[in-house]
């Protein structure tokens, strides 16, 4: 089991290794990335990022991701309490915040998020998590 | 031969496992009372549901029906609890006897309103999956004594409530026959299985 596991670790750093020209980083940040969504996000927005009726939004497909990182980067820190609008649905169920995430943590995360829904194939650093977590408080 | 007779026994053996009719057990306590043996039934119980009908014991009698504990704003196991028992509600669609009563166990948070936006949100109808908010203390006491789930208030746990992921599969009469871990869709597909079961095998 143990073997298994790791060997698909290994083909999953690889492949997207393979896809991210090669960078480790950005590979290490993928797969830790969809660990850390597996534990803290799916249990609402599913691990196919679907959502669930219009009670927790997508991400997969949604209209809230491009052009928006520093705005999702604040959702994922500190959740929400009041409505916002994701392909033109309103939703109003409060999202809890994540504080005991680390920037690293919530870089990684982005990085899967936006990777694999956003269409952003780029590594979202730790110092853009840090300086959009110091704006968010300020808006 | 001896190839004919394995793939004979196998093929015995296959349709066992497949037409599986062995009946679910009854969970709880039983009295013989020397005539009939009396078993462990849900103690009574009227909670309204998301459209303010007063919903008891009378309105599921005769009916199939699955039970379970949760509340709108827990972020642990309940958003996980709510997929699979919408594939429940999506699988027994069909069968007008089986319903789902899905109990808060924080009433004072989840009133009518709060449960029938959380219903309308993941598009159900409330003839079949009502959503129950009463008294706390009633809820506690039905989840402990009645279906033996866990349901209490705990300080320590991050949302402030401890509570077991299980659905309670009910039978006409009453009487608990199945308990499933409700976060986890291997058990939800064993539920289904068991409702359609109870449905075709018993009165």
């Amino acid at each position: 089991m143990k073997i298994i596991l790791s060997v698909k670790f290994i083909a999953l750093i690889l492949f997207f290794a393979a896809c991210s020209s090669g960078d480790p980083k950005h590979a290490q940040y993928l797969v830790q990335g969809e660990r850390l969504y597996g534990q803290h996000c799916s249990n609402c927005h599913q691990a196919d990022g679907k959502g669930f009726g219009s009670l927790y939004p997508p991400l997969a497909g949604s209209d809230f991701l491009a052009g928006r990182k520093s705005e999702v980067i604040c959702l994922i820190r500190n959740g929400i309490d009041s409505a916002l609008v994701v392909n033109g649905i309103v939703y109003d169920q409060p999202m809890p915040g994540n504080e005991k995430l680390t920037d690293l943590e919530i870089a990684e995360i982005v990085t899967y998020v936006y990777g694999k829904w956003g269409g952003d194939k780029l590594i979202t650093e730790i110092a853009e998590v840090s300086r959009a977590t110091r704006a968010c408080n300020l808006n | 031969m001896v190839y004919s007779t394995v793939v004979l026994f196998s093929a015995g053996w296959l349709w066992q496992c497949t037409v599986n009719d062995k009946p679910l057990p009854i969970f709880g306590e039983r009295v013989f009372d020397g005539v009939d043996t009396i078993y462990h039934t849900v103690a009574p119980f009227a909670l309204l549901d998301q459209d303010s009908t007063l919903i008891s014991n009378a309105d599921v009698k005769g009916k199939i029906y699955v039970a379970d504990f949760f509340f709108t704003s827990c972020r642990t196991i309940c958003p996980k609890m709510k997929v699979q028992m919408k594939r429940v509600y999506d699988a027994v669609g069909e069968m007008d006897d089986v319903v789902i009563l899905s109990h808060t166990i924080d009433p004072d948070y989840d009133d009518v309103d709060r449960l029938k936006k959380f219903a309308d949100r993941i598009g159900i109808k409330s003839v079949k999956w009502h959503f129950l908010t009463g008294n706390k203390d009633s809820i506690f006491n039905l989840a402990q004594t009645s279906y033996y789930a866990t349901a209490m208030e705990d300080a320590a746990e991050p949302d402030g409530y401890i509570h077991s992921g299980a659905f309670l599969l009910v039978d006409r009469q009453g009487r608990l026959r199945g308990k499933y871990d409700g976060t986890l869709p291997e058990e939800t597909d064993r539920l289904i299985g068991d409702i359609k079961k109870l449905g075709l095998l018993e009165e």
